[in-house]
């Protein structure tokens, strides 16, 4: 039925051997089956998948991620002593800056490590020695480890709306679920950004470095240097908004906002900017510069990963 | 009270419960009726311009309904010692030039209970009433943009009078003109600019009363001797959100309200003005706002204590740059509740050792240059207080400070506001929990496992 190839691999000091199938099998009827582009972006991912699970950096992120979670939800709702008093406040505001903080940080390394780490083991070439093309690998990589993270994501978020739910916070459900939502997009975001830096990189240890200074500069440096930049420059509000916008942090944070009913005016004079005017509508925007923030790295990545040897 | 001719209307009565409209002319009623008299008016549809000039209860019964049409006033009443009881009023004109209202009052001692008002530009509107009672109205304005709207509520020179159990919603504001000694308590406020507004109105009483979904809460300017008492303001929002505005005002006691969810919680604009020291703000739980206090510059004489700041996102501010030094924040040793208080209580006193001071450097930061605030919920804004604590060069010097900060919300507020175990937040707990576990299943325990096994696909032994 299946046309078997058993081949020896020795490589990268891994010494295996590695059972393998052709992706191109050999149907009842003697006729050659190609398998769909749907079905090996599956498989990849399905092996993805199977590997971070069981790999460290996902047990320590996803620890890390529930525990922080549950620190944030159990604290603010034993602060307002369940008196009903909190609504939107330090619930939300702590899950958007925990999830601003660690999230970007676990896709980033999950993206990095990915290419780069099988292109050093030579898995890479023996992966791409099989009948799939290079965007169906690549596809298949973000697949698994989006759902990767959606499991992290869940878990912690799963684990925070039970303590929630116990300490009768009157947090609202449908703006925690919108909150689990956007953090999913901006997880693959920088999983994007994270698989760009992978597929640029020749060695594992520099795509895990370029990833962090990456996150630090997302999170922290580009703010910092905005704020310096709105003081020392006395820059005009729909300037100051418009740059903020280009940072997928801030607009994951901004969005997490509106859809947590709470009116952009929280934010100073340029939120009242955006509220005035765009009104509604700066959910749009927010959209498209996330859905953009998914695609653009993403392509960047496919074209590289195109044209580079695979060793 | 004399009950002497007690005009029943016949004809109405004969065709009731299929009263036809216009089969009883109220105005002939009330012309026919000597003063004293109560007239009772059936159910039914009554159009056209009521005018009441003696002492008369005109009472509906089986809530009739009075329709302006669309035009003009609906009831005007000059004379003292009227009741009206039991109607349903609607559709008065929007003229605002004309101040078109539903029931509109020039006399003394009117009872206006129980009536039902909807689409009105103004609603009550008493001028020269004292010792008035409105009581039990629900009053619902027009949904007009708030610039073209009137106010629900107006009394001018109505000493004396007792506002109560009111809702009143889309309106402009329900506002207190020159009307001292007022008794304003159990009223509903919501969707309207301001909840309740006084102007020039000494010693007044405003108790137990709900506020949400207001500009402003309720808005005392250039008035004195007020106590505010037991009120709930919540989620008052828009560009000047107040739970509750001081301007110029003297003398006041705001004691055990709840502000919760507002832009600013209190702001304090010039008060109190003319009696120094008078400001007297305790017992209330600030909770959950934008800003918890906001103090215009160089304001002095008030005294915050024994209130509980509960996560609000800036608990005191100060417009612009200045000081709060003429302020006091304790009273008899006893400071405020913080919830951001870091020190602990050695001597078991339940006040902590170590002062309360507000010292954060991105508020500082912020109240230079407001768009700042663009940062904040972001990491950054943590980063920015991390340094100040670390670099104290760098510190801001405090705004306030409170020497005996609390060290246990001196009263436990919002219990009312609700605390329920949210199914829907149970659900979404178990729906995120077996989508994560549903995808770690399918990894180790699956049929796709198997699958790949079986096809012996890219396995690594």
């Amino acid at each position: 039925m299946h046309n078997v190839v058993q081949s020896d691999l020795k490589s990268g000091g891994l010494v295996g051997r590695v059972e393998t199938v052709a992706v191109v099998a050999v149907s009842h009827h003697g006729r050659l089956r190609v398998p769909s582009f749907a079905s090996n972006v599956f498989r990849i991912a399905a092996r993805e998948l199977r590997e971070s699970a069981r790999s460290r950096w996902f047990l320590l992120y996803t620890a890390a991620f529930v525990a922080l979670g549950l620190g944030v939800s159990y604290v603010s709702a034993a602060s307002s002593g369940g008196s009903g008093l909190s609504g939107f406040g330090r619930t939300t505001a702590g899950l958007i800056n925990l999830v601003i903080l660690v999230v970007p940080l676990m896709a980033l390394s999950a993206g990095a490590g990915s290419i780069a780490s099988d292109r050093e083991r030579g898995m890479l070439a023996y992966m791409l020695a099989q009948p799939i093309t290079r965007l169906e690998l690549l596809l298949g990589k973000f697949t698994g480890l989006a759902a990767v993270l959606l499991t992290s994501i869940c878990l912690g978020f799963g684990v925070c709306a039970a303590i929630l739910a116990w300490k009768g916070s009157r947090t609202d459900p449908v703006a925690l679920a919108s909150l689990v939502g956007l953090t999913f997009l901006l997880a693959m975001s920088m999983l994007g950004t994270g698989l760009m830096i992978s597929v640029a990189t020749r060695k594992s240890s520099v795509a895990m470095g370029v990833a962090i200074f990456s996150w630090l500069t997302l999170v922290f440096v580009s703010d910092l240097g905005l704020m310096a930049g709105a003081v020392a420059l006395r820059m005009r509000i729909e300037n100051l908004f418009a740059l903020s916008l280009v940072n997928p942090m801030q607009v994951f944070k901004m969005w997490a906002l509106v859809s947590s009913d709470t009116s952009l005016d929280v934010l100073g004079p340029a939120g009242l900017y955006a509220t005035d005017i765009w009104g509604a509508g700066v959910t749009w925007i927010f959209a498209c510069v996330m859905v953009l923030w998914i695609i653009l790295p993403l392509t960047v990545a496919a074209s590289i990963f195109s044209r580079r040897s695979p060793i | 009270m004399r009950y002497g001719g007690i005009i029943f209307a016949a004809i109405g009565l004969t065709c009731w419960p299929q009263v036809v409209f216009g089969s009883v002319d109220i105005s002939q009623l009330i012309s026919a009726a000597k003063a004293g008299d109560t007239v009772l008016v059936p159910t039914g549809v009554y159009r056209g311009e009521i005018r009441i000039d003696k002492p008369l209860k005109l009472i509906g019964v089986g809530r009739p309904t009075l329709d302006g049409g669309g035009n003009g006033d609906i009831i005007t009443i000059t004379a003292p010692d009227v009741e009206i009881r039991g109607f349903r009023i609607c559709g008065t004109g929007i003229d605002l030039d004309k101040e078109n209202c539903a029931i509109r009052v020039n006399a003394a001692r009117v009872t206006i209970v129980d009536n039902i008002l909807d689409d009105v530009l103004f609603g009550i509107d008493l001028k020269e009433s004292p010792d008035s009672v409105i009581r039990g109205n629900h009053i619902g304005g027009k949904v007009l943009d708030v610039a073209r709207r009137g106010d629900g509520l107006r009394l001018w020179r109505a000493d004396r009078t007792i506002v109560e159990d009111n809702e009143i919603h889309n309106g402009r504001d329900a506002i207190l003109w020159y009307s001292t000694d007022v008794i304003v308590r159990n009223n509903k406020s919501h969707d309207g600019r301001y909840g309740f507004h006084l102007m020039f109105s000494n010693g007044v009483t405003i108790e137990k009363n709900d506020l949400f979904d207001n500009s402003v809460g309720v808005y005392l300017m250039y008035s004195s001797k007020l106590k505010l008492i037991g009120n709930r303001m919540l989620r008052n929002r828009g560009p000047s959100g107040y739970g509750l505005g001081l301007k110029e005002t003297d003398d006041f006691l705001v004691q055990g309200n709840i502000f919760v969810g507002n832009c600013v919680g209190i702001y304090i604009d010039g008060s109190p003005f003319a009696t120094p020291d008078s400001g007297r703000i305790t017992e209330n739980t600030i909770s959950a706002n934008d800003t918890g206090v906001e103090f215009l510059p160089a304001v002095k004489g008030n005294h915050l204590w024994s209130n509980s700041f509960v996560d609000n996102f800036e608990q005191i501010a100060i417009l612009g740059r200045g000081e709060l030094t003429g302020n006091e924040f304790d009273r008899d040793e006893r400071g405020n509740f913080w919830s951001d208080y870091p020190g602990y209580d050695r001597d078991g006193d339940g006040v902590g050792e170590a002062n309360y001071e507000s010292r954060l450097l991105f508020e500082n930061l912020t109240a230079r240059e407001p768009s700042l605030r663009l940062f904040m919920f972001s990491p950054i804004h943590q980063a920015v207080e991390f340094i100040a604590r670390a670099v104290p060069a760098v510190r801001p010097e405090p705004k306030f400070t409170d020497y005996y900060p609390l060290i246990e919300p001196p009263i436990e507020h919002g219990a009312e506001l609700g605390s329920s175990t949210s199914l829907v937040m149970v659900a979404l707990s178990a729906g995120l929990l077996s989508i994560a576990t549903a995808v770690l299943g399918i990894v180790f325990f699956s049929p796709i496992r198997d699958a790949m096994r079986e096809r012996r696909f890219i396995a690594v032994i």
